[in-house]
Order: C-alpha cells, then sequence, then structure tokens
C-alpha cells in the first residue's frame, strides 16, 4: 500500500516522460495523438460508469422525478432547501457521522494493536495472519444475522456472558433501545473491519527498514520508544491513507443497519445510505432521493479533502 | 424462456446487497418482458401477460395459469414471475418500471394490497366497475373490496387475504380457567394472570420494530378504538386524534406498565415474534396465518396441539380490526387487450380457481362462500377456521402516496413507543403526513 502511494510522484514523472519522449520525436503528422488514443478507453469506461452516473444523479437532484406522482420537472435549488429542513436529513448524517467517526478511530487502534502484535515473529504467525481475515471476507449481511444472535436481548451470548460475571443484572436490550442500537451496530462493524485495517497497517510496518530499529537498540532505546520514534512516525502516511479508506466506506454504512435494525428504534439508527435507500427505492422519489445521495458525495468529498492534505502534507515531510 | 430471464434478474436483485444494482435488474427484467420472443400458440388467440410475485405451494402460479390456457380456446396467457413477496420493495419497483411505460405489458398484473390506491392514483389500473358491477362485489370480505376501491371506483380484484390474528395457548387458557380474550382489558388481565403466576414467560408478543408490520399493528388497535391514520377522504392525518393517542398508550403500557410485553418486541418483526411463542415461553401472540402450521409441526415447536386463533381483541365499545394483507389482481390501464384481460381475471377470482388456489398453494380466499366448501374443510381446516378473522380485515390508509406515509407512521408510532411521549410523538408524525398528503 506505502509502496505504491510513495511512488506515485515517480509514476506521474514517468508519465511526463512519455508524453516529453512523444514530442521530442522527429516530426511526424500528429505527435500528441498516440497517448491521447491509448488514454481514450480508460477515459470512455471511467466515464460511462463513474462520471456520467455523478453527473446524471445531480441532474436529477434538481429535479422533482418521481415515478408514483409522475412528475419530472426541473425545480433548480428547491429539492436542496427541502433537505436543509429535513429533520430525517439531519438526524441520519449525525448518526453517519457518528458511526464513521467511530468506528473508524476504534478500527485504527484496534487495527494498530493487531498489526504490531502479528509482526512479531512467533509460533503459528502465518497462519494467525490467515485467520485474522476471516471477519472481513464474511459477507456483511451473514455478520449481520450472526450479531443479530449474539446480541439478541433474551437469548444473546453477550447478554448471558455479562450476567454471568455479574456486570448486569436484567438482559439489556441491544437493538430495541435508542440508547444501545447504534453503540451495537458500531460493535460489529469494528469487529468485521479491525482486520482490514490490520492488513493494511501491517504492510506500513513491513517497509519500515530494519536498520532503523536494531539502530535504536544499539542506542539502548525501549521498546516503547521504538514504536513512538521509529514505527509511528514512519507509519503516519500507512496510517492516514488506511484511516480515509475506512472513513469514506464506513459513510455508507448499509447492511449492517438494514438488517438489524431497519433504522430503528424511533429512527435511532438511520443512516444517510438507509434514508437515500427508503427514498428512492421504496417511494420512488427519484429526483429527492438523488438530493440525497448527492448530499452524501459532498459530505464524503469534503472528508476525502480533509484526510487528502493531511496525506499531502506527510508525503511533503517524508522527502 | 422469458420467464427464466426475469427470475434470474430478479434473483440477482435480492442478493446483491447494492442498491444501485436493483435499479438495473429491475430495468433487465422489464426488457426481458417487452423483448420476450411471443411465439404464436393456437391461430387466434388473443396473446396476453400476467405479471405476480412467486408465490407456491404444491403447485406454482405457473400451472394454474396452464390450467386456463388449457380451459379455453381464446385467450393465451404467458406469466412472467417476478420476485417473492418477501423481496416487496422490489416487486414494487419492477411493477412500477413496467407500467409507467404505458407500453400494455403486463396486461394483468398482481399487487400488494398497499399498492393499489398508488397504481389507481396513477393512473395505471384499470377501474373495474362495469366489468364488476355492485352486486358481484357483496361475493367478497367487505375488507379487501374497501382496499380494492380508490375514490370509490373499483380500480383492483380480491385475489387472497391474509391478515393479523390473535394465537394463544389453548392448555394455558383452560387450566386457568380463562376465556379467549375479546377486549384488550381481558387480555392484558389474562395475560398478567398467566405471567405471574410462572405459566409463561411472556404474556401477549407483538411487533414494532420500525418497519412496515409496526404499521399493521397499530392500525389494528387504532381501529378497534373506532379510531384511523388517515381522514374518510385520505386527503389528511388523523394520528394525532386522541382515538389513535389511546390506542398507542395501550402498547406502549403493554411493554411499560403491565409488563405483559418484553421491551425486545421493540426490535422484533414477525419471526423474533413467532420464535418464543412456539418455543412454549408466550401465552398470546399476534401475528399472521403462517404461524400455525409451524406451532403444529413437532420439529420446530413445543406447542404442536395446544394453540387456538381468534380475532384480535378490540377496545370497549369497539369492533376487532385484523390489518389486511394479501395480494389482489391488477387490470393495466394500457392494456390493448381488455376483454381478454377481463376474462383471465374473471377465471382467476371465481370461485373454482380460488379453491384450487387455497388447496394447492395454500392461499386463503377472499370469497367466504369458498369456506363452505367440504374438501377445504377437510384438507385445510385451519384456514375454515380464519374466515371469522378475515371478516373484520382492515385496509391500512389508502393514498395514493402510502409508500411515503408508512414511512412516516413507522418512525411516529417507533418514537411513541420507544419515548412513551405518545402525544407529541404522534402530533409529529400528523404534521409529517399533512405535508406529504399535500
Amino acid at each position: 500500500m506505502l509502496e505504491s502511494t510513495r511512488s506515485l510522484p515517480d509514476r506521474v514523472g514517468s508519465v511526463a516522460a512519455i508524453g516529453g519522449a512523444a514530442v521530442r520525436r522527429p516530426r511526424k503528422r500528429r505527435p500528441d495523438a498516440t497517448p491521447w488514443l491509448l488514454l481514450l478507453p480508460v477515459g470512455i469506461s471511467l466515464g460511462a460508469v463513474s462520471v456520467f452516473p455523478i453527473l446524471n444523479g445531480v441532474w436529477l437532484s434538481l429535479r422533482n422525478t418521481s415515478l408514483v406522482t409522475q412528475e419530472d420537472d426541473f425545480v433548480g435549488l428547491l429539492n436542496y432547501r427541502l433537505l436543509m429542513g429535513d429533520a430525517l436529513f439531519w438526524n441520519a448524517w449525525r448518526h453517519t457521522i457518528i458511526f464513521t467517526v467511530v468506528s473508524t478511530a476504534l478500527e485504527t487502534l484496534i487495527g494498530l494493536g493487531m498489526a504490531l502484535l502479528l509482526y512479531e515473529y512467533f509460533v503459528g504467525r502465518s497462519i494467525v495472519r490467515a485467520a485474522m481475515l476471516v471477519p472481513w471476507a464474511m459477507p456483511t449481511v451473514v455478520t449481520s444475522k450472526m450479531f443479530g444472535w449474539l446480541f439478541d436481548g433474551q437469548h444473546g451470548v453477550v447478554n448471558w456472558m455479562l450476567r454471568s460475571i455479574g456486570l448486569i443484572r436484567d438482559n439489556i436490550n441491544w437493538y430495541g433501545s435508542v440508547d444501545h442500537a447504534l453503540g451495537t451496530i458500531i460493535v460489529a462493524d469494528v469487529w468485521k473491519t479491525a482486520p482490514f485495517m490490520a492488513l493494511l497497517l501491517l504492510a506500513g510496518l513491513q517497509t519500515i527498514p530494519n536498520s532503523l530499529i536494531e539502530a535504536l537498540r544499539i542506542d539502548g532505546g525501549t521498546a516503547w520508544q521504538a514504536f513512538w520514534y521509529v514505527r509511528l512516525p514512519m507509519l503516519a502516511s500507512t496510517l492516514l491513507i488506511a484511516g480515509m479508506f475506512r472513513a469514506l466506506d464506513a459513510f455508507r454504512v448499509f447492511d449492517l443497519v438494514y438488517v438489524l435494525t431497519g433504522g430503528g428504534p424511533a429512527d435511532s439508527t438511520e443512516t444517510l445510505s438507509t434514508l437515500s435507500y427508503k427514498t428512492l427505492f421504496s417511494t420512488l422519489q427519484f429526483g429527492y432521493g438523488s438530493t440525497l445521495s448527492t448530499a452524501m458525495f459532498i459530505t464524503e468529498a469534503l472528508m476525502a479533502a480533509g484526510f487528502v492534505v493531511f496525506i499531502a502534507r506527510q508525503v511533503r515531510l517524508a522527502r | 424462456m422469458t420467464d427464466r430471464n426475469v427470475t434470474s434478474a430478479a434473483a440477482v436483485a435480492q442478493t446483491g446487497a447494492g442498491r444501485r444494482e436493483l435499479l438495473g435488474a429491475g430495468l433487465a427484467a422489464g426488457a426481458a418482458l417487452i423483448g420476450g420472443p411471443r411465439r404464436a400458440r393456437a391461430a387466434g388467440r388473443t396473446e396476453i401477460t400476467f405479471t405476480s410475485a412467486k408465490f407456491f405451494g404444491k403447485e406454482t402460479i405457473a400451472e394454474v395459469v396452464d390450467a386456463y390456457n388449457q380451459s379455453q380456446g381464446k385467450v393465451h396467457v404467458t406469466y412472467v414471475e417476478l420476485p417473492p413477496p418477501s423481496a416487496s420493495t422490489e416487486v414494487h419497483q419492477a411493477l412500477v418500471q413496467q407500467l409507467v411505460r404505458k407500453s400494455g405489458t403486463p396486461d394483468v398484473f398482481t399487487q400488494d394490497v398497499v399498492w393499489i390506491a398508488e397504481m389507481a392514483g396513477a393512473g395505471w389500473a384499470l377501474p373495474l366497475d362495469e366489468y364488476f358491477p355492485a352486486a358481484s362485489r357483496t361475493e367478497y370480505f367487505p375488507g379487501t373490496i374497501a382496499a380494492c376501491t380508490y375514490q370509490e371506483k373499483l380500480t383492483a380484484l380480491p385475489w387472497f387475504v391474509d391478515s393479523g390474528m390473535l394465537y394463544y395457548r389453548t392448555d394455558l387458557l383452560e387450566a386457568a380457567g380463562a376465556k379467549v380474550p375479546e377486549t384488550w382489558d381481558d387480555l392484558v388481565k389474562t395475560a398478567s394472570a398467566l405471567q405471574q403466576g410462572g405459566k409463561a414467560k411472556f404474556g401477549y408478543l407483538w411487533q414494532a420494530k420500525q418497519a412496515e408490520v409496526l404499521v399493521c399493528d397499530a392500525v389494528e388497535v387504532i381501529a378497534s378504538n373506532s379510531g384511523s391514520i388517515l381522514a374518510a377522504d385520505g386527503k389528511s392525518g388523523t394520528l394525532n386524534s386522541d382515538k389513535c393517542a389511546e390506542a398507542i398508550q395501550f402498547l406502549y403500557d403493554t411493554i411499560n406498565k403491565s409488563k405483559i410485553s418484553p421491551s425486545d418486541v421493540l426490535s422484533w418483526d414477525e419471526e423474533p415474534s413467532r420464535a418464543p411463542f412456539t418455543g412454549g415461553d408466550a401465552a398470546f401472540l399476534r401475528n399472521w396465518s403462517y404461524v400455525y402450521s409451524i406451532s403444529q409441526d413437532p420439529k420446530g415447536s413445543s406447542v404442536v396441539g395446544k394453540v387456538g386463533v381468534a380475532p384480535l381483541p378490540a377496545f370497549a365499545g369497539g369492533k376487532s380490526a385484523a390489518c389486511l394483507g394479501g395480494y389482489q389482481y391488477g387490470v393495466n390501464a394500457s392494456s390493448k387487450n381488455r376483454e381478454a384481460s377481463i376474462d383471465f381475471l374473471t377465471w382467476m377470482s371465481s370461485p373454482a380457481t380460488q379453491l384450487h388456489f387455497a388447496l394447492q398453494l395454500g392461499i386463503a380466499p377472499t370469497r367466504p362462500s369458498v369456506y363452505e366448501d367440504a374438501q377445504l374443510g377437510k384438507e385445510q381446516p385451519f384456514m375454515k377456521r380464519l374466515k371469522s378473522v378475515f371478516t373484520g380485515a382492515t385496509p391500512r390508509p389508502v393514498t395514493a402516496k402510502y409508500a411515503q406515509v408508512t414511512l412516516a407512521i413507522q418512525s411516529g408510532v417507533s418514537n411513541a413507543l420507544v419515548s412513551g411521549n405518545v402525544k407529541a410523538a404522534l402530533e409529529a408524525a400528523n404534521a409529517r403526513i399533512n405535508t406529504i398528503l399535500a
């Protein structure tokens, strides 16, 4: 992961070099056409599957298109004005942000711990490394069903355990209470995705030259100092990139909520994805639904931009 | 081969958890419908298409359609299958995407009872009054005809019915010397007594997950208190009325005051609430008709032979109400073969075909007269007993914007049940409903 991003400027350089080479070649009729022609298939396919749907979504968000009422008129920014005053949207937006921040933070911390452990040599390490990925490889719907049973209010193992060790007296109603439902979904997400973070960070750890650690040892540094002064700073850009991946992905959380709570109770687990799904596909309001999706897109773009600023600074510092 | 294309596209739609893919799959289904080859059968037959969500028992719908094709020589029906009703959102979407094109395909379709107003309001469903005059409509359960009527026009024809009902433990009631409750007060008394006597872990189980089923449970208590969620003209909400507040307050109290229901019902839909009942942990359960066969299967049930079914209780002075479910027939307003469509529809909705559906697919008839059939009594004794339950079937709010209204009701009632601030939560939901309907 780290290597490929590190070498990004080099690659850009080499692309430029190819372009440059084309220019430097002896006179030909259309000197610049070849690279552009070679890029054309990629350009067309990306345009068709990525740029066009986004633009079309934005266009739809300015219309009142609804299959049911059969309206389809341009309404300008009306949908956005409605969105600003839509309590359900802000409710879902808040839950999505909370979910993203908390789950990404926990997954990064736990993933880092797992990566540091798995970096050290011990017997059976390769098996553990492979086994670690099982939660991540599982379809989310399966994870959801599994956590549905684990946190079942009546017969769930979690309630039984907490009761056995005396932490609670009565069963907790995990999914039926506004105080616990979102937290329970975050726990399920952390279980599922922390291994993915661990994998990314492990890859990052392996790019840190061992000589640095050896040098520190010779100087009499402790394990903590090795972590704090060598590994963590060297890992910073990997952490940021992994965090960005995770945050952007967490922001779109859908399956867990859809299967476990359907957004309830009392809208306490409604997220932007589930709200958009309901608006787009249950009520078939394509116009307003697209406004919701565009709002999601904008929020994600801002988040990504925030991460990119930090990553760029890291890359500059590293040079 | 058209059938298979559609089924596989639909299967993709069901399994692919992606959201945008659904649209694509729906379009593919639509394309398969239109582009499918129309093989000419016996010369001179009118070709029509019929599409329905997937139901099956000992037979499939396709086999019933074949029986129609063989029974006469004028019309040939091509059957196109949609996903099963559990994937209701996808069925709805596939149907709307075909109807919105106004191409005349499919000629005849089946629809969930809550979409009827939407289809009619959009002008996609052909009014059927001239083909099925008032006299012939009295042959159906009144609740199903009410649900098939939009702005005083019959825009759908009843196919089959299901509804909410009260399951109870005959052994527990007998031992306690209690009779089957007819009012909610009686239910609370009997359930509390059984619960406190240690006979049952839970008194009464129902469903309050923020989902469609919550609207069904709400409609039942509200209607049994002579209230309603929408005004009679369907143009404004009445969820802020005292009748509604009393009814929802009752539901809240089952969890927090009489405590005959565990707070877990707040996250339960049908199956989670069914499991403790068939496991022998509950005295009463509100659910649909499917629970009965599970409760009588010794492999998964510990209450075989101990389960009774009755209409749900009502408030003092109110009448028992059962939320109406089921799929009903509609004719595409753009159909180019109206006469043939009506002929097919008449056959499909006839007493003989309804009996066939009941015996072979386990689908409950919408004509009370079919329940008197001796063979039905022998093969489906349970279904026969449901006649009294279905007589009280009550439609959910009838409005073309039901898809939006139901989300507002789900959110509002869930809020009321969680916070206990019933009046305020219903007031807020009602304001939302009024904005949607305005």
